[in-house]
């Protein structure tokens, strides 16, 4: 096949700049739209859920039928569903996403709360995973077949296949609860101590303290994929000319791998990364269940059991929207990385 | 004067998971500074392995014995200070495929820095080692001012200027040029080997240059040396090659490079086409005024073919010679039905080509393409049996499927046709793949076949059988063929008319004797000017 870029050597210069903000524009005018979709997808979603929403805030109590009639009224659940639905748009434009049935508070309100512990915990080890993931992988990618190698990939791989409830309570057991003579060492539930000394420093370190277990729970179970990719990216690179000419040049090991693989090894983990980072938001079900932490997956989880219908639809328009986000976030930031995708 | 490169008794051995395989048999060779010296020999006769081995930059898995003195420097035992201090140095490597040799996410000029930087005794401030890159670019003819671009940004041609630019970053005594042209067309390569051929002569320096082609080497080297399975054949001055070869593989090499005019490169059969002179040669595939633009991203209107009009007639070879980008696919993909001219029309057997419907089918069945790289042509994961027959499910199905297959690989030459049958892609050689290929056109018994390119990645011996495969299957089948090529030496070998593309126009079309003999054109002058040959070989 002809190439029609080999084409006369007097191919000019791309003329003008990069139409740079067209594509970011395209980019977040593609996000809104996906925005959109999900906020009418989580209102539908919940509607046809089987059961009576009314019935089910009371179910502990009797109630009479005019009760449960004003009840319904207060939540306009006996408005049309179009009318619902158009109520709920224009609620959602003003960032109110209605009130929890159980809490009896404002949706927003209860999220704003503890998006903030999720963030910090899953955060926290979301970086903390992709930073040792990737240094990982690539050790394991330059030396392929080598001891590293087979200790990173199979301990990677085990604790990735391990279910997180279950070593969650073996972490919980071993340096929270204490084994034998091995006292507990990190507190068990929640995010701090009541009887914290006042200062702030105290009081962060008490934090961190209680982040302790969860965040390395979490780490220990989702740093293998990173390190999977890398590596296999890495190894793919591996065979690449341009390390031969590198090498070529006199360049130390380190350096080629530094400068010249590692560069482009890292492209396909972009996307994964900030899919996940995406994902920080749902926080994490389990392990936030395990340790009492009180965050946005405790919440999403107590939510379920009831099921308290509006709280689900903010938590699943937040989680989705963090989604959305970070993708077009990952195509802009890759756009950057890679002047291949910059021209076309 | 000690010569700068010296290799005595030098063997490579890679050892494999099964057994181990020698890709280099004792060879000897001298260079002197500044001589040029062209190691030629077909893919995987081990030219390569004794280029990386003089900078020890074979895989691991590689043992190399004998000695190689580089610049007087026993390159084995040197530590990796020293070793590394050497590479680059003392001698640099112009790699194959610039694309691939050139990393893709950095700036040319960054790359380029990054040796001086790496080899110079101080540190050396942005400003000046900027200065240095641009005066390298300025002395490959690459504008300063495209000093940022990364490499996907410049054409093969402007990469390849980068690679030799880079090469010549630290001065070195030595330059290894591993296939520096293969990739471009030969416009492009007389250029670029025209600057390397200059730039080496103005300082001095020594080149160790490997090609498939001899007459490339023979152009731009004063010895060459033949390598065949390993072992150097052959070595010498590079008109006394050309006019007496002594191994007879030196002979095979230089066959497949054809020189123009010589009438002894001209296939038997070639120029005569078997339907009785002055029968009724009415066009079979004929373009109108055919025209086809592009959008770029810019959504600019790109013209690729303009107003062509061009007959394939029954029973003829016709090749369509061009640089890249000079259209020829693009009008060949709109002969093929795959593309729909954006004005003019594409006539099959005296009727426009229908565009949907069993009639496309039964078009499709008629003519039939045959690609450049049969590697990337046929699924890894079908049998031969497979991939030739999938043509004839596609079109229906036929009742006696395995005769018409068997019929097919014997046509293509790949006898006997059972014992190919069952056999996988990979395990077969790259002129056989293409064979496999072509059995897969002519079992639906197609009028012509569209080639293109369909020797360019095959071997100077396998060559030569595809091409006589080509015209044998015109005598004995009638089947037309349209070659694209870049390569004007191919269209000599074989073809009855040859039509010359450029930037999209039709420039020149006849019988080959008189295009290529006394062209017409200009454009016709200028590119089989740009073939290298050995006739002009330096002295």
């Amino acid at each position: 096949m002809t190439d029609t870029r080999d084409e006369l050597e007097t191919r000019g210069p791309a003329s003008g700049p990069p139409p740079l903000l067209r594509f970011v524009a395209a980019k977040v005018g593609g996000g809104v739209v996906s925005l959109f979709l999900v906020a009418v997808l989580g209102f539908f979603l919940f509607r046809v859920l089987p059961g009576d929403p009314a019935r089910t805030m009371t179910r502990s109590t009797p109630v009479s039928a005019e009760q449960l009639a004003a009840l319904r009224h207060r939540f306009g659940l006996d408005q049309p569903l179009y009318l619902q639905f158009r109520d709920f748009l224009l609620n959602l434009l003003h960032g109110d996403l209605g009130t929890s049935y159980i809490y009896n508070r404002p949706v927003a309100e209860l999220i704003v709360e503890r998006i903030g512990p999720t963030v910090l915990l899953v955060g926290t080890a979301t970086v903390l995973a992709v930073l040792v993931g990737l240094w990982m992988g690539t050790r394991a990618a330059w030396r392929q077949g080598g001891a590293v190698d087979r200790w990173f990939t199979s301990v990677g791989l085990t604790l990735w296949s391990v279910p997180t409830f279950w070593l969650g309570l073996l972490l919980l057991m071993a340096f929270g609860v204490g084994v034998g003579p091995l006292p507990g060492l990190f507190p068990v539930a929640g995010m701090s101590s009541p009887d914290v000394p006042p200062g702030v420093v105290a009081r962060v370190l008490d934090v961190a303290h209680h982040l302790v277990l969860p965040c390395l729970t979490l780490v220990a179970v989702i740093y293998a994929q990173f390190m999977m990719v890398m590596r296999t990216s890495l190894l793919e690179e591996m065979g690449a000319e341009y390390l031969t000419t590198a090498r070529a040049k006199g360049l130390r090991e380190d350096l080629v791998r530094r400068r010249h693989a590692v560069p482009n090894a890292l492209l396909p983990t972009v996307t994964l990364i900030f899919l996940h980072l995406g994902l920080v938001v749902a926080g994490a079900i389990t392990v936030e269940t395990v340790f009492s932490w009180p965050g946005l997956g405790l919440l999403t989880y107590e939510a379920l059991r009831v099921p308290d219908l509006p709280l689900l639809q903010g938590t699943f328009i937040v989680l989705a929207g963090s989604v959305i986000v970070m993708n077009v976030l990952a195509e802009l930031i890759y756009r950057l990385l890679d002047p291949r995708v910059r021209d076309s | 004067m000690n010569p700068i490169l010296r290799m005595d008794g030098v063997s490579v051995t890679y050892r494999g998971s099964v057994r181990p395989r020698q890709a280099v048999i004792d060879a000897n060779l001298t260079l002197e500074p500044g001589a040029t010296l062209g190691l030629a020999g077909e893919s995987g006769c081990g030219k390569t392995s004794l280029a990386l081995a003089v900078l020890r930059l074979l895989p691991r898995s590689a043992d190399v014995d004998g000695t190689i003195l580089l610049d007087g420097q026993d390159i084995e035992r040197l530590t990796w200070g020293g070793l590394r201090a050497a590479r680059w140095a003392s001698a640099s490597v112009v790699f194959q495929g610039a694309m691939h040799a050139l990393n893709p996410v950095r700036t040319i000029a960054d790359q380029i820095a990054e040796p001086i930087r790496l080899h110079s005794s101080e540190r050396l401030s942005a400003a000046v080692s900027r200065a240095r890159v641009v005066e390298l670019l300025e002395r490959v003819e690459i504008p300063a001012r495209r000093r940022d671009a990364y490499p996907h940004e410049l054409s093969g041609g402007q990469r390849q200027r980068v690679m030799i630019a880079m090469a010549l970053a630290c001065e070195p005594r030595l330059i290894i040029a591993d296939e520096p042209t293969t990739a471009l067309d030969v416009v492009v390569q007389s250029q670029v080997l025209s600057l390397l051929r200059r730039l080496v002569a103005e300082r001095g320096i020594a080149l160790l240059m490997i090609s498939h082609d001899l007459s490339v080497l023979a152009a731009s080297c004063r010895r060459l040396a033949v390598m065949y399975r390993g072992r150097l054949v052959e070595e010498g001055p590079a008109h006394r090659l050309a006019s007496a070869p002594e191994h007879e593989h030196t002979g095979e090499l230089a066959a497949a490079f054809p020189t123009i005019g010589d009438t002894a490169s001209r296939y038997q059969g070639a120029g005569e086409p078997v339907g009785a002179a002055g029968s009724t040669r009415r066009p079979l595939l004929s373009a109108e005024g055919v025209s086809v633009e592009f959008t770029d991203r810019h959504r600019n209107r790109v013209p690729a073919v303009r107003e062509v009009d061009l007959d394939v007639t029954g029973d003829e070879i016709l090749a369509l010679v061009g640089q890249s980008g000079s259209g020829k696919t693009t009008l060949a993909r709109t002969l093929l039905g795959l593309r729909r001219p954006d004005t003019g029309v594409v006539h099959y057997d005296g009727r426009p080509i229908p565009t949907s419907g069993r009639r496309l089918r039964d078009f499709r069945g008629n003519v039939q393409l045959v690609l450049q790289d049969p590697t990337g042509a046929l699924n890894p994961r079908h049998t031969v049996y497979e991939a030739v027959a999938e043509g004839l499910r596609v079109h229906g199905g036929a009742a006696d499927e395995a005769a018409r297959v068997h019929e097919a690989l014997e046509a293509a030459e790949l006898r006997p046709a059972e014992e190919f049958a069952g056999r996988f892609p990979h395990e077969l050689s790259g002129g056989q793949r293409q064979r496999v290929v072509i059995a897969g056109a002519l079992v639906l018994c197609p009028r012509v076949l569209v080639a293109d390119e369909p020797v360019a990645s095959l071997d100077a011996t396998v060559r030569g059988e595809i091409l006589a495969l080509l015209l044998r299957l015109r005598r004995e089948r009638g089947v037309s063929s349209l070659v694209i090529t870049h390569d004007l030496g191919l269209a000599w070998n074989i073809a009855d008319r040859v039509a010359v593309m450029r930037a999209g126009a039709i420039v020149e079309t006849g019988p080959v004797e008189r295009v290529l003999i006394d062209p017409e054109h200009e454009y016709t002058t200028e590119l089989l000017a740009a073939v290298p040959s050995f006739e002009r070989s330096v002295s």
